[in-house]
């Protein structure tokens, strides 16, 4: 059925986006949630086909190539296409809207038929995200995600400040947005101005045509920080953290998840800031490396000082992030297959435990571990999970979180000594914000009645956790299979970085002797 | 007969996904199923036995070529992590033994657990441990040993929170695993400086591998610090106290007869790295033999079994790190395999002495020490080395998380600005309005200067900002303002400085500073 000519790419883009009008225009509640979830399982499998589709001995390339005129006066096309870096993201995309759709699906009881419309949207957004290949069309997929998170948070959130929440998102992130939209503005100016071009004619926002024809270096240090910027913030790195645990706790849990799970900041900095910038990223790559460490520890001293399960996470999400951005400031090939394996295992990870507070909610209408405590002898199966889950978070070996910390931590070690030390640090600490909250909530005697006449997890949310569960299993003990999909797509990457004709004259690795 | 490496660590790694699944789903529950959970555990601690020993018949045999490779587990540009493993000499008596004493105290386990409200789960959990140490010794590199390492203490954690709702065991379990963390840390660092001096991470070409002093001195210390994390030498050596949390066979297998002796063991497998690190031997003899000093001291004070017990552990693999650290490896292999069989019996039969000592009071310490006062207490208070721990370690850190997470909540959200909730906004432009008509009625001072533009703008800013420090300061001179702001500014100076000279942040200021330098 689908050949060559197919457009794959798009239709993944489309499809959820049309299923979104779909359930917002149907009149019966139960077809509105039915197509929802036919729709996502469809998504999951053209993206699983996708993955099939991709050929994993050119991962360095773009594949799945897309092109239609989009804005033809500014040069500006719908160019979309995947390579080794982004292709797992589309299966990652739509399993987690799975997820979240079926973790919602009693637990949302007012305006059902926009909630799931809304995260049917943010796929379709979000996958479009991954696999944007033009500047512009990526800035446009980037700001569509705004909306449904913003009435996601504000419409469906748990807490009493969901509006503020939900406000201070949005602000956080159209500040990010500002230095993204000069970056690319300058980067699409750059070859016109070289080649002499007309403006509005001469723009480029073609990825790979900026990739192949680098800015001159005295713009590349300020591309390189503007990007930088503009991702820090959705990533997010200190101190621009602050909307994540403001989020968690007052937004649904099923929309935290996939802000938690889909890690796009850290995208965005190994899709654009790095290779963008690649002179400019050689020689602040220590920048990077102190950023990540400084999150890294700050992120888990912070987490060891929650006893809400929601607000734990948000911070352990920050530090991990740390540790992500450690490993990509390396520069090196461990580092970075690393981060992209890391990337992965977030959307299982993190949003598999942020799905599970979100049920621990529903039972009691907290995560406070003043509120829990004894979890463990009556809901065993959820703590099973948990534990699955958290041994995952801090890398322990059989589960998939092991493998990538190692080759993050190597990196880090081969290449500046005293950030892998740091990043050691923080894997001690993980251990101890992550155990110090489970002794509280899940062991010791039972003190609150509700916890005594709880219900263990029910069909439905055993086989919502048991999908991740699995997977966490499988790539622990075979991590080759998503390492060989990226491998050629790291290399590609570094050594579009690393082996830049230098035009000052060999001063390549300046970053390493910086630190 | 290498083959039959892979499936010494294989069957009880069977045996535990078979119990653990069967538990989830509820199949196996109760007593009625008992007899199910242990003759699966059974069944394949006492096959993963049997094969050990013919292994090692074999390998006396000279029939074991020495080394089983089983294609890769990771690869990454030329970090590359193969799955293989050692089938000759020390490793596989180990597992011979340790298959051994496991299947002993699987026996024992299996009447002394009956009936036990988390039967399934100890078995569970044995099971699984049983693997990870068969793995640990077998593995031919280090991120294998590294896995079972790390699996071992995740099980040594889950049997010391056994009675998961006794607050003291929860809490021990939560401290003994993040103390072990240390030791992990050390591993991982080990592995990195492995990969990246040595160019590989199998143990045999790491221990032929061509290193400089500084780099086998690097290497050493960090397998070092792992080494006497799990096998609880100083300054680690309260957690073995702590762990006696858990039931009696998981106290023999962990503590008295198996996962303890890891550390010597990982020592003893990386002695062709300590040889050429002549500080590295040093420092392990003086650990050793201050450890040994210690335990003995403490334990002559101990009127409990169980912690008699623990101290004598602890003091016998003191001794067994000073002989590695005088470089009588073989001495220190002996040793290690003698002292696993005796203290195995002597845990499992702890029980039934605390029975039968029950009217025959425990003889009263000895005069020698009780004489000299400072050395009862100290022996007493075990050298107040938890507390010392706790003083420099746990609380600066929780008092750093403190104040970081009320900076994070106070100053760095206030910075990036907290938007005003949507309920306190203005809803209208009739709002609007009114507020910015009626502000200006009750604003004393009316914008005089109002500019247009950039500069029209950035002059009357400044000439606000002039007009208030001329207003405050110079026209009514010393007022109460100043002093008012003055002394605030002093204030949080003075809680700034206070603060700031810490020891806790002295010690994160330098250790930052070491980082940057190194």
């Amino acid at each position: 059925m689908i050949g060559d000519g197919f457009p794959l790419l798009s239709t993944v883009i489309l499809l959820p986006l049309l299923g979104a009008i779909a359930v917002g225009l149907s009149r019966n509640l139960h077809w509105a949630k039915v197509i929802a979830v036919a729709v996502a399982i469809i998504e999951l499998l053209l993206t699983v086909m996708v993955r099939w589709a991709f050929d994993p001995a050119n991962s360095g390339t773009f594949q799945l190539l897309e092109r239609y005129a989009w804005i033809p006066s500014l040069n500006s096309e719908f160019l979309v296409g995947v390579d080794g870096i982004s292709v797992l993201f589309l299966p990652m995309t739509a399993l987690l809207t799975l997820m979240a759709i079926s973790a919602s699906w009693t637990a949302v009881q007012h305006l059902q038929r926009l909630h799931f419309a809304l995260l049917l949207a943010l796929e379709g957004i979000t996958i479009g995200v991954f696999s944007a290949l033009d500047t512009m069309l990526f800035f446009l997929f980037w700001e569509l995600t705004l909306p449904p998170i913003f009435f996601l948070i504000g419409l469906w959130g748990i807490g009493p400040k969901r509006r503020g929440a939900a406000m201070k998102y949005t602000l956080f992130m159209l500040f990010g947005g500002v230095p993204l939209l000069f970056a690319f503005i300058i980067l699409a100016l750059n070859p016109a101005q070289a080649m002499d071009g007309a403006i509005p004619y001469g723009l480029c926002f073609n990825l790979e045509t900026l990739l192949a024809s680098p800015l001159p270096d005295n713009l590349q240090a300020l591309v390189f920080l503007l990007l930088l910027l503009g991702f820090a913030v959705k990533a997010p790195l200190i101190p621009f953290h602050t909307w994540l645990p403001t989020a968690a706790m007052e937004g649904p849990a099923q929309l935290t998840a996939l802000l938690m799970g889909l890690k796009l900041g850290i995208y965005g900095l190994l899709r654009f800031a790095l290779p963008l910038a690649p002179s400019a990223a050689l020689e602040y790559s220590w920048v990077l490396g102190i950023l990540g460490a400084i999150t890294l520890i700050y992120g888990g001293l912070i987490a060891l000082q929650q006893s809400n399960l929601r607000r734990l996470l948000a911070y352990a999400s920050i530090s991990h992030v740390g540790l992500v951005i450690i490993g990509i400031s390396s520069l090196t090939m461990q580092g970075i297959q690393g981060a992209i394996l890391q990337l992965f295992n977030f959307a299982l990870i993190a949003s598999s435990l942020m799905l599970l507070a979100g049920f621990i909610q529903q039972r009691f209408a907290s995560t406070e571990a003043i509120h829990l405590g004894g979890l463990a002898k009556t809901m065993p199966r959820l703590t099973c999970f948990y534990f699955l889950f958290v041994l995952a978070s801090i890398g322990v070996p059989g589960t998939n979180g092991f493998p990538a910390e190692l080759l993050l931590i190597i990196g880090a070690l081969t290449a500046h000594p005293g950030l892998g030390i740091a990043a050691l640090a923080g894997a001690v600490l993980g251990a101890a914000y992550m155990f110090a909250f489970t002794r509280r909530a899940f062991f010791g005697p039972i003190t609150q009645s509700a916890v005594l006449h709880a219900q263990d997890l029910r069909p439905r949310e055993l086989a919502l956790l048991g999908v991740p569960a699995l997977l966490v299993l499988a790539f622990g003990f075979f991590p080759e299979g998503v390492l060989d999909l990226n491998r050629g797509a790291a290399e590609a990457w570094l050594s579009h970085l690393l082996d830049q004709p230098s035009i000052d004259g060999g001063a390549m690795p300046a970053g390493e002797d910086a630190l | 007969m290498d083959a039959l490496a892979v499936l010494i660590p294989l069957l009880p790694f069977i045996a535990a996904a078979l119990i653990g699944v069967g538990q989830f789903s509820g199949i196996l529950q109760g007593e009625a199923s008992e007899t199910v959970t242990a003759t699966i555990a059974n069944w394949a601690i006492s096959m993963a036995c049997l094969l050990a020993l013919v292994l090692l018949g074999a390998d006396w045999q000279g029939k074991n070529k020495g080394s089983l490779g089983l294609g890769h587990w990771l690869n990454s540009d030329t970090l590359d992590i193969p799955v293989n493993f050692i089938t000759t000499g020390f490793n596989v008596v180990l597992a011979a033994l340790f298959a051994l004493l496991l299947v002993l105290i699987l026996r024992f386990a299996v009447n002394y657990m009956h009936r036990e409200a988390g039967f399934h789960r100890f078995f569970f959990i044995f099971s699984l441990f049983a693997s990870a140490m068969l793995l640990l010794v077998l593995s031919g590199n280090a991120v294998g040993t590294f896995f079972g390492w790390e699996i071992a203490g995740v099980c040594s954690y889950l049997l010391i929170a056994y009675a998961y709702n006794r607050p003291i065991a929860a809490m021990n379990a939560t401290r003994i695993f993040v103390t072990n963390r240390i030791g992990d840390a050390g591993f991982i660092l080990g592995i990195g400086l492995s990969y990246s001096w040595g160019g590989s991470v199998s143990w045999q070409q790491l221990n032929a591998a061509q290193l400089s002093t500084g780099e086998a001195t690097g290497i050493a210390l960090s397998f070092m610090i792992a080494a006497f994390a799990k096998s609880a030498q100083l300054p680690f050596t309260p957690w073995l106290a702590r762990a006696m949390e858990g039931p009696t066979p998981s106290s023999a297998a962990f503590y008295g007869a198996v996962m303890i002796h890891a550390g010597v063991f990982l020592v003893c497998l990386l002695a062709p790295v300590f040889e050429q690190a002549p500080f590295a031997m040093a420092i392990l003899a003086v650990i050793g033999g201050a450890t040994a000093l210690y335990s003995f001291i403490v334990g002559l004070t101990q009127t409990d079994v169980k912690s008699s017990l623990v101290f004598a552990t602890s003091g016998q693999l003191g001794l067994m790190f000073l002989a590695c650290g005088l470089g009588y490896w073989q001495l220190a292999a002996w040793h290690l395999c003698a002292h696993a069989i005796v203290r195995c019996y002597q845990f499992l039969t702890a029980p039934s002495l605390m029975h039968n000592v029950l009217d025959n009071p425990i003889k009263p310490v000895t005069p020698a020490v009780t004489a000299l006062r400072w050395a009862y207490i100290a022996s007493l208070q075990r050298f107040w080395l938890d507390q010392i721990t706790d003083w420099t370690l746990v609380r600066p850190i929780r008092r750093l998380a403190q104040d970081l997470s009320y900076f994070d909540d106070h100053v760095v959200d206030h910075i990036m600005g907290v938007p005003l909730s949507t309920i306190s906004s203005l809803a209208s432009l009739a709002q609007v309005k009114e507020q910015t008509l009626a502000a200006r009625i009750d604003k004393d001072d009316s914008h005089f200067a109002l500019g247009t533009g950039i500069a029209g703008k950035l002059t009357e800013w400044v000439a606000a900002i002039m007009h208030w420090f001329e207003d405050r300061f110079v026209l009514r001179g010393i007022g109460k303002d100043v002093l008012h702001y003055g002394r605030k500014l002093g204030h949080a100076a003075n809680k700034f400085e206070l603060l700031i000279l810490r020891p806790r942040y002295l010690v994160l200021f330098v250790f930052i500073t070491l980082l940057m330098v190194f």
